[in-house]
């Protein structure tokens, strides 16, 4: 659903000074960083398998599903900060023919602010103008900077919300052969993590699941090989899965995570059978190169292509222009 | 399919609004902005539009009731990209592997951008760039409206004759030029360009005419054509039946012109050196009795002997004694001022004038005399020479003694062609020929006696007769003067040439419709075509046969057409079907034109007739007997050939010494 931007133009009207400030952080998402620890499920130790012998996964059609997230400040209510967010999410599937076509997608535009903040006109103009209202926490609401980052946070959830509820609802409309490949970790939802067709792609890797020469040999994996498969250790919410890393590109002369993925699926003893043959389709999948985006050793182009698809349909005033901020009048 | 409607009706409904879903979009980025005369826009990867190509964008409307504006542009370039940065990385994701690089799992995101020029605007004011709205397929009213054509293909006296079709993703829209600005007065004239070989030019031609002549409006008159068959049998045989196929007869339909051979066709062609035997490949015996001899004597040539004479060769002198010979001695009663009375009507008799004032001058020189009227006798030797000349060059078209035989001036008749057929015939004859019928036709239509009101003169090999550079001959400077000056008389120039950079600028600038068939790259690559797109440049330098790129005042930009193949009998097949026969022994080319002009004639009658008769005494009694066409023919024949006479010993003649033993003179 696409709300149109007036709302902005109201709360303008009742009171609170206009700005016009995209945040450096909203330009990209973050990555969770967390240690949780993994246990090997295939062997008794991570190992490293290589990926020559295997024959790729060859699915009759793949889904693809990512999202994008983009918010600007656009007033404030004292030092309250009101900010417009949009969110969206898409799924691409490719078939036999080899080219991506949107199947399903949903967007989302959000006001973020803290309402018991803002001066009593410009949130009655805010709560009657229609847009969809979150709140970051009272605790939060003080330091512009913090509240910017707890208002980072609520667009991140709006994203994954809307991910996950198109991700469920595609699963159900899988076909036999098809599978679904996530932009992100699966353990967020229940369906997903427990579909035998579905799989995460991770490019981040702030998450530490090993120690020692476990962890050296996750992160110097050779070009061509995958770890064995492990078993993070669940934490909060997330759900049972199983993972393991697999490289797509030589590292050497770049970076320890130059073309590192961690894949995610079901935790169930077919996917340690699958690892190989899943590793090495994901493998496959590094032609056509995602440029000219900065991540293409890690970006799948299928979903370099459901951003692009996302971003060319956001709004226009959300994308920071290439131009510097030169002073505005607050007219 | 676009109608020609009765101006009686009732004007038609308009349109109903489009149905079919669009096929592009309009773009515009600051780099690619839209503008009036061009615009940009995309389209899936299948479709099925290409270069040359209709379209219309349709502006949304305000939402007030009001629709938006409508524009028409014919597509002249394409563009296809994809997502990929550098051609590098595409190596980096096939590891150097062409074949793995196809064998991506994914196909990269592609885009078709097109570029078109616009045709037509409506409302035309305010002009403003072209909308960012949705592109359609031009429909056959919308073909109708991008190029203008409502204008001439309705109202009271609709003056629209088919070109060809518009074809295009699976829509194909007739196409009509208009007579007014193709035959005058408003412009005139047609060039065709196109590499040799493939036929086009000339069946294009043919099309046309056949289309002229079934569509050119009542209310313009008459019209006809002449054609010069300047190259092999091209023009032989168009009263004869060719063969189309189902696609072609489908073409003709949708056209509006009926798939069939010219009605009324005249050939003319000279003869061959031996003055019986024509000089044409239409000789089959079934044929060749409808060719008729284009014979010319001395009164014809003289007007046009500044085509024949070498310019560098005549000078002030000879010139002034050429219209001497003119004005005051041919087909006049004259006396030499030695005693003798001429009547110079032929070669033969120039000669014997030229003679009788050599020998006067001679017996008179005695005394040192070196002139006669003013004019020095060596003017007169190099006219004499120079004139001589030429009936031994065009030896079969200029006759010495005979009788001439002409087009019908002044008789010409209605959507009839006429062919004159000097492929064979010498480069000065066929200078001779163009100039004179050409200046004929100039001179008819400014008397408005030629018997049509316009008519069509269609010359190939403008490279040859007009080219750009080269000394300015006679045939050049008519050919500028039919391209300047024609359209007012109703002379309209339809041109061909392989090379239209090589011809004259004032020609082909001059006319109003052009168009172009398969051209040569090299001449794609001069600066006349640089308002080309590349990829119209590339599609012209493809183009089949029986396609066209069209100009013509009415459409803003060059049109892609396609047309049928002439209904006619092309030459190439016309040779194999009616193998010319080999020339005839001179009495039975003598009996066979006999003949012709009667059928009571037995050949056998003329061979003893003419047995031991010398052979210019029978060409000089058939010259006659063909002018005068008598009911007997061979009586008239007869009686002009006159009785054998006894050879006798030749008297013997005082003779003559030399002016000097030893002459300067070079003639």
């Amino acid at each position: 659903m696409t709300v149109p931007g007036s709302w902005v133009e109201a709360v303008v009207a009742a009171g609170a000074v206009p700005a016009s400030h995209i945040p450096e952080a909203s330009l990209g998402r973050g990555d969770v960083e967390e240690f949780i620890g993994a246990d090997p499920v295939e062997g008794g130790e991570l190992r490293v398998e290589p990926l020559s012998d295997a024959r790729p996964l060859a699915p009759a059609a793949v889904c693809f599903l990512d999202g994008i997230e983009q918010w600007r400040v656009v007033g404030y209510g004292g030092i309250t900060p009101i900010v417009r967010a949009h969110a969206a999410a898409a799924i691409r599937r490719r078939g036999p023919d080899r080219r991506l076509r949107t199947v399903a997608e949903a967007t989302a535009e959000v006001a973020i602010t803290r309402l018991d903040r803002l001066p009593a006109g410009v949130r009655g103009a805010l709560e009657g103008a229609g847009v969809r209202v979150l709140e970051f926490p009272a605790e939060e609401a003080g330091q512009p900077a913090r509240a910017l980052a707890a208002a980072r946070v609520e667009v991140q959830k709006t994203r994954t919300a809307l991910e996950r509820r198109l991700g469920e609802a595609r699963l159900r409309a899988l076909a036999a052969e098809e599978w679904l490949v996530v932009d992100g970790v699966l353990s967020d939802s229940a369906a997903l993590s427990e579909h035998p067709r579905a799989l995460g792609v991770v490019k981040s890797h702030g998450a530490q699941y090993f120690e020692g020469a476990e962890l050296e040999r996750a992160l110097t994996l050779a070009d061509g090989h995958r770890t064995g498969v492990f078993r993070p250790k669940a934490r909060g919410a997330r759900r049972d899965i199983y993972s393991w890393y697999v490289r797509l590109w030589p590292w050497e002369g770049n970076d320890l995570l130059y073309g590192l993925l961690r894949l995610e699926a079901r935790a169930h003893p077919e996917t340690i059978a699958l690892a190989s043959p899943i590793a090495a389709w994901i493998r496959a999948e590094r032609a056509p190169v995602a440029t000219p985006d900065r991540r293409w050793d890690r970006l799948l182009y299928p979903i370099h292509d459901v951003e692009t698809y996302l971003r060319a349909r956001a709004p226009r005033d959300l994308t920071p222009l290439p131009a510097s901020r030169l002073p505005r009048t607050a007219s | 399919m676009i109608e020609r409607r009765d101006p009686a009706s009732p004007p038609p409904p308009p349109p109903p609004p489009p149905v079919a879903p669009p096929i592009g979009r309009v773009v515009a980025t600051e780099q690619k902005p839209a503008t009036p005369h061009q615009f940009h826009f995309w389209t899936a990867n299948e479709t099925s539009i290409g270069i040359g190509a209709i379209v219309r964008v349709v502006e949304p409307g305000n939402g007030k009731g009001e629709t938006g504006k409508v524009v028409y542009g014919v597509v002249t370039d394409g563009f296809a990209y994809s997502d990929l940065a550098t051609p590098l990385h595409d190596v980096v994701g096939a590891e150097g592997d062409p074949a793995k690089a196809a064998a991506s799992p994914t196909v990269r995101q592609e885009i078709r951008l097109w570029t078109a020029a616009v045709l037509r605007q409506t409302p035309e004011e305010p002009l403003q760039p072209v909308p960012l709205g949705q592109v359609h397929v031009a429909t056959d009213v919308d073909v109708a409206q991008a190029l203008r054509m409502d204008a001439y293909l309705g109202g009271a006296q609709p003056t629209a004759i088919p070109v060809g079709l518009y074809t295009s993703g699976g829509l194909e829209a007739p196409v009509y030029v208009d007579a007014d600005f193709l035959l005058g007065p408003e412009a005139a004239h047609l060039n065709i360009s196109g590499v040799s070989g493939l036929a086009t030019k000339t069946s294009a031609v043919e099309f046309l005419l056949s289309s002229i002549f079934q569509h050119f409006p009542p209310h313009k008159g008459r019209v006809a054509a002449v054609c010069f068959n300047v190259k092999g049998p091209d023009l032989c045989f168009l009263d004869r039946p060719g063969t189309l196929d189902d696609e072609d007869r489908r073409r003709y339909q949708r056209l509006g012109v009926a798939p069939e051979p010219f009605q009324q066709v005249r050939y003319f062609a000279p003869f061959k050196a031996d003055g019986v035997n024509l000089n044409t490949l239409r000789t089959h015996p079934d044929l060749v009795g409808d060719v008729e001899p284009l014979v010319w004597g001395l009164r014809e040539v003289l007007d046009y002997a500044e085509v024949l004479l070498n310019r560098d060769d005549i000078d002030a002198k000879a010139d002034a004694f050429i219209d001497f010979l003119a004005d005051r001695v041919v087909d006049k009663e004259f006396e030499d001022g030695f005693g003798g009375v001429h009547r110079v009507v032929t070669f033969a008799d120039l000669e014997r004038l030229f003679r009788s004032i050599f020998d006067g001058l001679e017996l008179a020189g005695r005394g040192g005399g070196d002139s006669w009227r003013t004019h020095h006798i060596a003017t007169m030797r190099k006219v004499r020479n120079r004139l001589a000349n030429i009936s031994t060059r065009c030896k079969g078209l200029v006759t010495d003694d005979g009788a001439s035989n002409d087009l019908p001036w002044g008789r010409f008749a209605d959507r009839t062609v006429y062919v004159v057929d000097v492929a064979n015939v010498d480069p000065l004859g066929q200078d001779l020929v163009f100039a004179r019928v050409v200046s004929q036709l100039r001179e008819r239509l400014e008397r408005r006696d030629l018997g049509v009101d316009a008519v069509v003169v269609f010359v190939d090999e403008l490279n040859k007769y007009a080219p750009a550079d080269g000394p300015e001959t006679y045939v050049k400077k008519m050919l500028l003067d039919i391209s300047e000056r024609g359209r007012y008389l109703g002379l309209v120039l339809f041109g061909a040439e392989q090379f239209r950079s090589q011809v004259h600028r004032r020609v082909v600038g001059n006319a109003g419709t052009v168009v172009f068939g398969r051209m040569d790259a090299d001449e794609l690559a001069t600066p006349g075509y640089q308002v080309l797109s590349p990829a119209t440049k590339i599609k012209l330098a493809t183009l089949p046969i029986g396609e066209l790129m069209v100009r013509h005042p009415h459409f803003t930009q060059p049109i892609f057409v396609r047309f049928p193949r002439p209904a006619v009998l092309r030459g190439r097949d016309g040779v194999e079907r009616y193998p010319p026969t080999a020339d005839l022994p001179f009495e039975d080319a003598v009996a066979r034109q006999l003949v012709k002009l009667d059928r009571r004639v037995r050949p056998n009658q003329v061979k003893d007739v003419i047995a031991d008769r010398r052979e210019e005494d029978v060409r000089r009694a058939l010259a006659h007997t063909r002018q005068t066409r008598p009911q007997d023919a061979l009586a008239h024949f007869k009686k002009q050939l006159g009785g054998r006479v006894a050879a006798a010993p030749a008297a013997a003649r005082e003779s003559v010494p030399p002016l000097n033993a030893i002459s300067d003179e070079p003639y």
